[in-house]
Order: C-alpha cells, then structure tokens, then sequence
C-alpha cells in the first residue's frame, strides 16, 4: 500500500522536479503583466530582469532572439511565460515572449526600436522601390475576417479586374501575429514566380492591437521581402514600423486598394477624352489646308486680274493711238483733207470737219 | 495560328500610339480618319475589357499558424 503524500520523503531534486510537474500541469502558460527592473543581458545571449507591481516580484529569464522588441527598466510589459523552480530552489518564470503593455510603453519601444532600424538604414528612401503600375499578380496577408480586408477586396474589385490575388490569411493581432506574417511573408518569397507587389493590411485598432506591426523580426522580414511591399495599418493617424519600412506606405487598406490598382472609371473617363480631343485635332489640320489652298488660290487669281488689267491697259493705250491717228480728230483741230491729181488745171477735192469743196489747180509749186 | 489576344495593357499602348500619331509628322489628313476610327474603336474595346474583366481572388491553403 502506497503511502500517504504527508508520510512521502522526497531526494530534494525529486521535489524540486515534482513542483516543477505541478506548476507545469496547473499553469502550463501563464502572462503576467508588471514593471520591468534589473534588466541585462549576460553573454550577448541571456536575459534576465526582474518583473515587479507595488507588493511583489519575479525573476524572469529569457533568450535574446525571443526578445521582439526592445525593453528596458521601468517599461510595463506582459510577458507569456512558464513558472519553474530552479535547481537552487528559486523561482523564476522562464519567458517566451515579451511585448509592451499601455500606450507609454509601447511608445517608449516604439520609439527605441525605430530608433535602431533607422540607424541600420532599414527606413531609407534610397531603399524604398515602385510598384507596377497595374500588377496582374499580387499577394495579400491580412486576416480574411478583418473589415480592413473586406474593405480592401471591395475597393480593388470596383476600382480594377483581371489581377489575381494570393491572399495568405493570418492573425494580424496578439502575440502570434508577427511570426504569421513574417511565414506569409517568406511563403510568398519562396514561390518559383513571385508576385508582382506583396500588400499587408490591417485595419484600425487600439496601440496594443496594432503593436504586432512593431515587430522587429516582422519588420526585418518585410525589409527582406524580395517582392516589393506595400503596407497599409490602421487608421491614417496610426504608423508602425511596418508601414516605415514598406516600400510603399498606405494610410490604411481602403488606401492600400487604391495605391495598387487604377480606377477603371478615370481610366475610361480618360481613353474617351484622348479620343475626343481628336477630333478638334482633324478640324484644325483641315482649316489650315483650307488657308493655305486659299493662300494659293488668291495668289493664282491675283495674277490672272494683274495679267487682264495689264492687257486693258494696253488696248487703252492703243485705242488712245488710234484715236489720234482718226483722221476726223485730225479735220477737228483745223486741217483740212484734200484728194485729187496734183498738176495745174486738175479738179481737186477739198475736205474740212464741215465741209466738202471742189477747187481747180492754179499754181504747183515745189517746197 | 491562333492570334494571343491583345490585354488592355496592350490596347492602351496602342491607342497612346495612334494619338501620337496626330501630333507627329507622319499626320496627313488623307490618313487622318482612317487613325481616329481606329482609336475610337480602341477605346470602345478597353472600355468593354474594364468593365468585364473580374478579379481572381484565391485564398491560400498554407496555413500560418506554426512551422511546417
């Protein structure tokens, strides 16, 4: 027969890895939430702080590469962690992950980390890459039940058709988030054809439920991203890290929709309007040929009118002769005509403008 | 052989060709008419290619949630 567990005699090792069972059975994941104090990190690779409220404290332990972000004393955080005994008998939470808890601690990481990307170069513009003007391809990560996706899908599908969209859906909140998007993210890289623009969207939110964005393998992840990005998170106020390091920012996933699609609307709006302002084009080319046949047509007439009155003239000119050489102008001025043979005693005619003489020959004379 | 269907990335192309034509010096007004029908049937075809053409949206299966 078994003996009761007040009469059991434990090794101390036994205990320990007894308490250990329990804790483990009782509380296999637990997230407490309190003030960071002591916090270093030894070897580059162990970290240790202290997590404490106004009447208690706990000894944490965690590993560097499962810090997500920066933290330092005096930031509040909830960390997700697994109470154990150690073998020296002291009790410590052995962490998982870490993440700032209320609006000055989440600024405060905010801040240091965007601090430290930007350093690293990681914000740059030298960096920052177009997107196609009208992807056929493009990949998506977001939650398929979140409104900023709905709102997303609608907009690209009112706006723009024929694109194929890959839509990896993922949480886009809480503490599993980041590592979600960040295997959307290589899935996509991964593929033999890539897509032509890689979008990640998630719609408004508190401080804490948009902090997924502030990742700082997330947003490595997206930095490495072989397929240009376009972040659109939160509302137009809201800016993650995320959206800092995307190649292309949208204010939110409505925006996204409308930076990665044209509008077919406008686009149709303006194919009509090229169209159309050819015909003016036509007009004009026609009323410059109608000027300058007119040009020509003046020019030829001109020559013909100049050509008439220069003959007129002339004929004027020869009728003026003519008219001088009538012989009735002559009798007009005085002179008188005369016909008949010149010798003495011939009959002779004598003709003036009035009249008409007969004379006889009495005297021929040579001059 | 069967003719590759033009996309409307194709048709815009062309159109933006033919309206380039009315300000280039190839412009002659015996051609003239001839060009604008073909644009204005262009722009018939893009605008019945906007309006019809869907997008395809597929959901992935890969789930995300842990490591393969």
């Amino acid at each position: 027969m078994a003996k009761s567990q007040s009469q059991l005699i434990f090794s101390v090792s036994d205990f320990i890895a007894v308490v250990n069972q329990t804790l483990d059975y009782a509380y296999p994941f637990v997230e407490i939430e309190g003030e960071v104090a002591s916090f270093k990190i030894n070897q580059g690779k162990f970290v240790f702080f202290d997590i404490k409220d106004k009447s208690g404290s706990i000894n944490c332990f965690m590993t560097v590469w499962q810090m997500r972000v920066p933290i330092e004393d005096g930031m509040k955080v909830v960390v997700s962690a697994n109470p154990k005994l150690t073998q020296w008998g002291k009790f410590s939470l052995t962490v998982k992950s870490i993440r700032p808890s209320g609006e000055g601690a989440l600024k405060k990481s905010f801040e240091l980390l965007k601090a430290k990307l930007d350093s690293e170069g990681l914000f740059a513009v030298e960096r920052k890459r177009r997107l196609p003007i009208t992807p056929a391809r493009i990949a998506v990560i977001s939650s398929i039940q979140a409104a900023g996706y709905a709102d997303f899908i609608k907009i690209i599908n009112d706006r723009w058709g024929g694109v194929k969209v890959d839509v990896a859906h993922t949480q886009v909140q809480g503490a599993d988030a980041p590592d979600q998007i960040i295997r959307a993210i290589n899935y996509f890289n991964q593929q033999e054809i890539i897509p032509e623009v890689l979008v990640i969207i998630r719609g408004g939110g508190s401080a804490d439920d948009l902090s997924a964005f502030n990742d700082e393998l997330l947003v490595r992840a997206i930095a490495s991203s072989r397929i240009p990005t376009l972040v659109g998170v939160g509302h137009e106020n809201d800016e993650s890290l995320a959206d800092l390091v995307a190649d292309i920012r949208a204010s939110t996933p409505s925006n996204a929709a409308q930076i990665i699609v044209p509008d077919k609307t406008e686009i149709i709006r303006a194919v009509k309007y090229q169209v159309s302002s050819l015909l003016p084009r036509i007009l004009q080319a026609i009323n410059q040929k109608e000027q300058a046949l007119e040009l020509i047509l003046n020019g030829a007439m001109n020559k013909v009118v100049d050509s008439i009155n220069n003959k007129l003239s002339d004929v004027k000119n020869l009728k003026n002769i003519l008219s001088q050489l009538n012989p009735s102008t002559i009798l007009a001025r005085g002179y008188a005509m005369l016909r008949g043979e010149i010798k003495l005693g011939s009959m002779i005619e004598i003709e003036t403008i009035k009249y008409i003489m007969k004379a006889e020959v009495n005297d021929v004379t040579k001059k | 052989m069967l003719q590759k269907s033009k996309t409307i990335q194709d048709k815009m192309a062309e159109l933006t060709k033919t309206v380039d034509w009315f300000d280039s010096d190839d412009f002659s007004i015996e051609l003239a008419i001839d060009k604008f029908k073909e644009a204005e049937s262009l722009a018939v075809d893009i605008e019945k290619d906007l309006l019809s053409l869907k997008n395809e949206i597929n959901i992935v299966k890969q789930k995300f949630d842990s490591e393969k």
